[in-house]
């Protein structure tokens, strides 16, 4: 059994039951590799394409503010959780402000940033942010039904 | 032979050679050789291979090539270069030269001034093609532009072509002509697409190009009425990109639009901002796909 906390298979998506996951840091030149990694892990852990596409989106937002906002480096966990794939990404950044709020208001056009978390609040069922004093977590969770 | 051009900078006399990689930009670069040659009254002739006779206007009409009409009214003819060159069995130099002469006088009597031709020159490694007759007819062919009635692009596809016959072929040109490139790494190319006008992005795009994402769309503001950003070829955008490309839209005067062609994931995050409520943004369907 390959449990939340492990590292990601270095060939691969690791193989095992639906509760395989990845667990990856990064930093500002793994974006694309991370991005390829989230759809290889999204897939395996049961994802249809679609909802791989919003756990890509999902995930891509939460490293690109974790790497410009929370200290240019973090960590990515993705696991299966019931009904759905748990995308966590963790920095050491300042923290998010109003964390409940944060993404909840629809942008206005002329916004030149702000739309990260906007995005993420539409595709993700749940999305839970934690100001931990040394960094932020962001849990999102993408509804995928059981296979 | 001098740094490559943009297509916009060839005119009569010049014969240009095109080596690509990339289909989508050689199609744009014929394209924008076409449109300008319609645009001034030229007469255009077209040798395609690896495109079809029976494509290659539909592909010049999705590029802004009013193609079918100049078919009509015959300032554009579109040929199979295979068949002309294997038409007596053997491809033979001379025997092309002559017929583009032929071409050449017809052109002038139909009243044209100038004669455009563009040749996909992929027929030329088919076993029963004969290598030597194709570089033969690039040294001889160069006669004809003497006089300025002539302008060629020829079309060599890197991924066909050994490297020794690509350099014999450029050397045999003129002129060489190349997409305007902002940008090209392993992950995302930026270049200007030329027909229609505008920025032609593939692969991945994030917030850690911005810059030159930001730098190709400042320079199709400057040069071009409508703004037109082909996505087709883009698997993934980040929001920060997707703003950069609406903050572009917002900025037009009322009389110009921004243009954005795309599929998949990256057509669902213009959807995710609402990009269809900003007037001066279009966002369409990628050509042939969902």
């Amino acid at each position: 059994m390959v449990g939340p906390e492990t590292h990601a298979h270095r060939d691969g998506p690791a193989a095992g039951p639906a509760g395989a996951s990845l667990d990856q840091p990064f930093g500002p030149d793994d974006l694309y590799a991370l991005r390829a990694a989230v759809a290889a892990h999204a897939t395996h852990l049961g994802a249809p394409p679609d909802r791989v596409a919003h756990l890509v989106i999902v995930a891509g937002e939460l490293v690109s503010n974790a790497v410009r906002h929370g200290g240019g480096r973090g960590r990515l966990r993705l696991s299966r959780v019931d009904g759905a794939v748990r995308c966590e990404v963790s920095d050491e950044g300042p923290g998010i402000p109003e964390p409940e709020r944060a993404g909840t208001r629809t942008p206005s056009v002329l916004a030149v940033g702000g739309r990260g978390l906007f995005i993420v609040r539409r595709l993700a069922a749940s999305l839970t942010i934690r100001n931990t004093g040394r960094g932020t977590t962001v849990t999102a969770l993408v509804a995928v039904p059981e296979q | 032979m001098e740094n490559p051009r943009s297509v916009e900078e060839l005119g009569p006399g010049d014969h240009a050679c095109l080596t690509f990689t990339d289909p989508d930009e050689r199609l744009d670069i014929v394209a924008a050789f076409v449109r300008s040659g319609l645009d001034l009254g030229h007469k255009v002739l077209c040798f395609t291979d690896s495109v079809p006779v029976d494509r290659l206007p539909g592909e010049l009409e999705a590029r802004s090539v009013a193609a079918q009409a100049a078919i009509r009214r015959g300032q554009l003819a579109v040929r199979g270069s295979e068949r002309i060159w294997l038409a007596e069995g053997q491809p033979s130099a001379r025997r092309m030269v002559d017929l583009l002469a032929g071409q050449l006088d017809l052109a002038a009597r139909e009243g044209y001034p100038v004669l455009r031709m563009t040749a996909d020159m992929c027929w030329a490694n088919r076993p029963v093609a004969a290598i030597d007759q194709l570089l033969a007819f690039e040294s001889e062919v160069g006669e004809l532009f003497a006089d300025g009635r002539l302008a060629a692009i020829c079309q060599y596809d890197r991924d066909s072509f050994d490297a020794v016959t690509l350099a014999f072929a450029a050397s045999a040109h003129t002129r060489a002509v190349a997409a305007t490139v902002y940008h090209e790494d392993p992950i995302v190319r930026i270049c200007r697409q030329h027909s229609p006008p505008g920025v032609r992005v593939a692969g991945e795009l994030d917030f850690t190009r911005a810059e030159p994402l930001t730098h190709a769309l400042a320079e199709s503001l400057r040069l071009d009425h409508h703004i037109h950003v082909n996505l087709a070829q883009l698997r993934y955008i980040d929001a920060a990109c997707v703003s950069i490309i609406i903050q572009t839209a917002l900025g037009l005067p009322d009389d110009r639009r921004l243009m954005v062609t795309c599929h998949g994931l990256v057509q669902e995050m213009f959807s995710l901002v609402d990009a269809g409520e900003i007037a001066s943004l279009r966002v369409q369907a990628a050509h042939g796909r969902a």
